[in-house]
């Protein structure tokens, strides 16, 4: 059983077709990249994937249970988790802060316990603090422990962006657009630290890219979307090759 | 944890001062410190609404309504005990809070300020539609109770003593849950309720949360503002109110506990302070509210932290190089 | 029932109406041309009674009060607008909630403050006797209120459809950006809304005067005009017009049948109702954020 299925998934909003019935299937402990010329669909596959946009069609498994239909949270729930191209951090909340609340879902305390400061809210709140302690130093974000987060510059977001996801400690993790606005030596440590972490942790990575020597680099298999269609997917080495990718960027004139 | 032990060292201070003080006054400034009690109860409970989990409520004296009349219709007419009716007043608040949060969860912005002002109104007419059991425009009278162990709540200084029990515990909640997944939730929700989707969180079962949470403290704000007063008169729980609590919150600082601690303080006791001006009052606060929106956003707290601003600040020497802005 | 009654009832509910309606159209036209709903509007509505009242009192005919309070009120209304609405344009929707509030309130316990709490009469020329038609019995007063509501109407759609100023403020409330490279002085129709929300106000206030007196409270109606523009849908014209008297109407009938009170309630519960169902009302559209 493949850890995420998808199965003739379709995303239209009005008349736009954003994903056009895409088949795929991501396999456990996997790192799959997903390339494609702008506007190919790439961020709605994730968002239809997570929940956020509704499937106009189609089916999406994950672990075998069909998702397609469930809300947002659910599905952050089973176990899924994304980061965003343009980081949608808790701006108001410091780094650790915003680290914390992506373990949200793991803590043993909930309403009550921490209202009353009962000790199993005390013994959660440290543990989670240590945790989040950790998760920084790999993320070499320790520095800003307590700076509001809306104060800090892209590059920095994007790793607490990861960080916080992976607080979240998700089966499968979609990486939109990772290394975006990150300088050339930011891109291949973080993506070394997502890379290593993955592989401790079993964290299958579903990576949306732009930056081709990442993903050619860090990806097992690459998936190539155009149009919102599936036109080639493979290994790099045979997806660099493929004659139908290479004319869907030249033909589209896009960055790579 | 930056502001862990200023909080210790504030309840160590707090706490002896506030039991000691109305030893110091007279019968009319113990019931003003005691007022002074009711709204910080209040004010902490809508800025958990409004200034964390960022919802808009014009409508947080309706839930003072609800607990008001809840709390002293048990005790008068059904001679349940204060110490379950006052709780029991927070609960119908609370209920009635979730209610209303049903509608919050698809509405965001001026269309929840519509609604929960339509919601203010409804209580009006009803508080008048049911006059039988409320008293109508003519209010309602709330006698002192006397508790377990004899205690007459009568007593000015007993009243209070109760008062700062039930205040110093709720605010004490509050802080507990700001420190905890629940109030990160709230301040999470606020700012991106898509990205705190995908951590696991509901936005909508975190905003009922908050109008519930909410709510019960009003509620308990108002079974509280009813007996100190002696009578629940209903035009206290309309527009003017609402100014009023939102007031405080702005004044203070919007989204901080201290801030609305500080706001619902000086609030209440500036009328006392600035006698004679009766007549200005509302305009005052009105004319306050809208300077505090405009001119000091972050309230009275955001000016004293701006004053005393320590901790990491960011400059060219301190961030490394890989993390700075690519240049352009 | 009889068909008398019933003609009567929808007179009278078309004629509440058409206030609704009046002040509804006050709310959406600043709201869809920069985004900001004037919570207070209820009392720019109070600022031209009180401006009326003060005009009159100086011993000034009707229509010389009525014209005097337009321009007048048109140009309170601007400088409101230049002062304390514009820095609130692009601000969080707490803040401009809130802002326009106090703003709102600030007026009227300043009014208050002059007047008091005293209700004030306001003459008007024709006398409160009700005709008789058959068996009909019409006050003045509300047909007045609704052939000027026509009027205004008729008025203020030929407005936006002919002339440069409303043409103007209709591309604005369709896209700033694109406005703006236009050549349209955005800032100054922002202005020139807002003056033109204010003067409808002021003319609600004159016209409802003789019904409702002269008080602080009379910014009240402005929670009815809520309901009509969210009825109508927010970013609809005749949206606001349909949703003012169709709430209008409603409201009498409910109150002939089942009492003043629940006329009231029913009102809000139709606000509640229609934001938790259908929050785009009858003809408004999906609201995005002004860029």
């Amino acid at each position: 059983m493949s850890l995420l299925t998808l199965e003739g998934v379709t995303v239209r909003f009005g008349g736009v077709h954003a994903v056009r019935n895409v088949s795929m299937a991501v396999e456990q402990g996997e790192i799959r990249g997903l390339i494609g010329p702008n506007g190919a669909g790439k961020t709605s596959m994730i968002n239809v994937i997570t929940g956020m946009v509704p499937c106009t069609a189609g089916s999406i498994r994950f672990r075998d249970q069909e998702i397609s239909r469930a809300p947002a949270h659910e599905i952050a729930r089973l176990g899924i988790g994304r980061t965003f191209q343009h980081v949608e951090i808790f701006s108001d909340q410091t780094v650790v802060e915003n680290v914390l609340t992506g373990m949200s879902r793991h803590l043993p305390h909930g309403f009550w316990a921490s209202a009353l400061s009962l000790p199993r809210a005390r013994h959660g709140e440290r543990a989670a603090r240590l945790a989040a302690e950790e998760l920084l130093e790999a993320f070499d974000l320790t520095q800003y422990r307590d700076v509001l987060a809306g104060d800090l510059p892209f590059g920095v977001l994007k790793r607490l962006d990861l960080a916080r996801a992976l607080a979240a400690r998700p089966l499968l993790l979609l990486l939109d657009e990772p290394t975006s606005g990150m300088s050339e030596v930011g891109a291949l440590q973080a993506i070394e630290t997502a890379r290593t972490l993955a592989r401790n942790h079993g964290i299958s990575l579903f990576v949306i890219e732009h930056n081709m020597r990442v993903i050619m680099s860090l990806a097992d298999t690459i998936t190539v979307l155009d149009y919102g269609e599936k036109i080639a997917e493979g290994s790099p080495a045979a997806i660099q090759d493929d004659q139908a990718v290479i004319d869907a960027y030249l033909g589209a004139n896009a960055d790579a | 944890m930056r502001s862990m032990w200023t909080a210790r060292l504030a309840w160590l201070l707090a706490i002896p001062l506030l039991a000691v003080l109305p030893l110091a006054l007279d019968g009319y400034q113990i019931y003003i410190v005691t007022l002074v009690l009711v709204n910080v109860v209040v004010a902490v409970g809508l800025n958990l609404l409004t200034g964390n989990a960022g919802q808009i409520s014009l409508c947080h004296a309706s839930f003072m309504a609800i607990g008001a009349y809840t709390t002293t219709l048990l005790m008068t007419n059904l001679g349940v005990p204060f110490l379950v009716a006052l709780p029991t007043g927070g609960v119908a608040a609370a209920v009635l809070g979730g209610v209303l949060a049903l509608a919050a969860i698809r509405l965001s912005g001026f269309y929840l300020a519509l609604a929960t002002l339509g919601f203010l109104e409804v209580t009006q007419i009803a508080i008048e539609e049911f006059g039988w059991l409320t008293g109508g425009v003519r209010g309602l009278m709330a006698p002192r109770p006397t508790i377990v162990g004899g205690i007459d709540l009568g007593s000015d200084l007993h009243l209070y003593y109760a008062v700062l029990i039930v205040t110093l515990f709720l605010v004490w909640v509050a802080y507990n849950l700001l420190e905890s997944p629940v109030g990160r939730a709230f301040n999470a929700v606020r700012v991106s309720a898509a990205a705190v989707q995908t951590l696991g969180v509901s936005p909508a079962r975190t905003k009922l949360t908050a109008f519930a949470l909410a709510a019960f403290y009003a509620g308990i704000g108002g079974g509280l503002a009813g007996i100190l007063a002696g009578f629940i008169d209903p035009t206290e729980y309309g527009t003017a109110a609402t100014l009023r609590h939102i007031t405080f919150i702005v004044l203070g600082g919007i989204g901080s506990l201290v801030g609305s601690i500080v706001g619902a303080t000086v609030l209440t006791l500036l009328p006392e302070v600035l006698r004679g001006a009766a007549e200005y009052g509302d305009l005052f606060y009105a004319a306050l509210l809208l300077g505090s929106l405009i001119l000091m956003p972050k309230g009275l707290v955001g000016l004293v932290s701006h004053w005393t601003r320590r901790g990491p600040v960011l400059s060219e020497d301190v961030t490394p190089a890989q993390d700075r802005e690519p240049a352009r | 029932m009889s068909f008398d009654i019933v003609v009567q009832l929808l007179f009278s509910g078309l004629s509440v109406g058409s206030i609704y309606a009046l002040v509804a159209l006050s709310l959406v036209i600043p709201f869809k041309a920069s985004g900001i709903l004037n919570f207070g509007q209820g009392e720019m509505l109070l600022l031209g009674a009180y401006v009326a009242l003060a005009l009159s009192l100086a011993g000034l005919p009707y229509w010389l009060v009525m014209v005097l309070t337009l321009l007048i009120s048109a140009a309170l209304g601007a400088v409101i607008e230049r002062v304390l609405m514009r820095p609130l344009v692009n601000a969080p929707e707490f803040t401009i909630v809130i802002g326009t509030y106090a703003i709102g309130l600030i007026i009227k316990y300043a009014m208050r403050l002059y007047w008091q709490d005293d209700v004030y009469r306001l003459p008007v020329p024709f006398s409160s006797q009700p005709w008789v038609i058959g068996t009909l019995r019409i006050n003045p007063v509300y047909a007045w209120m609704l052939v000027v509501a026509l009027l205004i109407t008729a008025a203020l759609a030929l407005f936006f459809q002919r002339s440069r100023l409303g043409k103007a403020m209709r591309a604005v409330s369709q896209n700033q950006q694109a406005s703006r490279l236009m050549g349209i002085g955005v800032e100054r129709i922002f202005s020139a809304t807002f003056a033109l929300s204010t003067a409808l106000g002021a003319l609600v206030g004159i016209l409802f005067a003789p019904v409702a007196g002269i008080h602080p409270e009379l910014g009240n109606v402005i929670l009815k005009a809520f309901v009509a523009a969210v009825i109508g849908g927010f970013t609809s014209l005749p949206g606001a017009v349909v949703g003012g008297l169709l709430l209008g109407v409603v409201e009498t009938f409910a109150g002939a049948f089942f009492g003043s009170t629940l006329r009231n309630v029913g009102a809000f519960a139709i606000l509640i109702l229609i934001l938790l169902v259908r929050p785009n009302g009858l003809f408004g559209t999906i609201e995005s954020r002004r860029v």
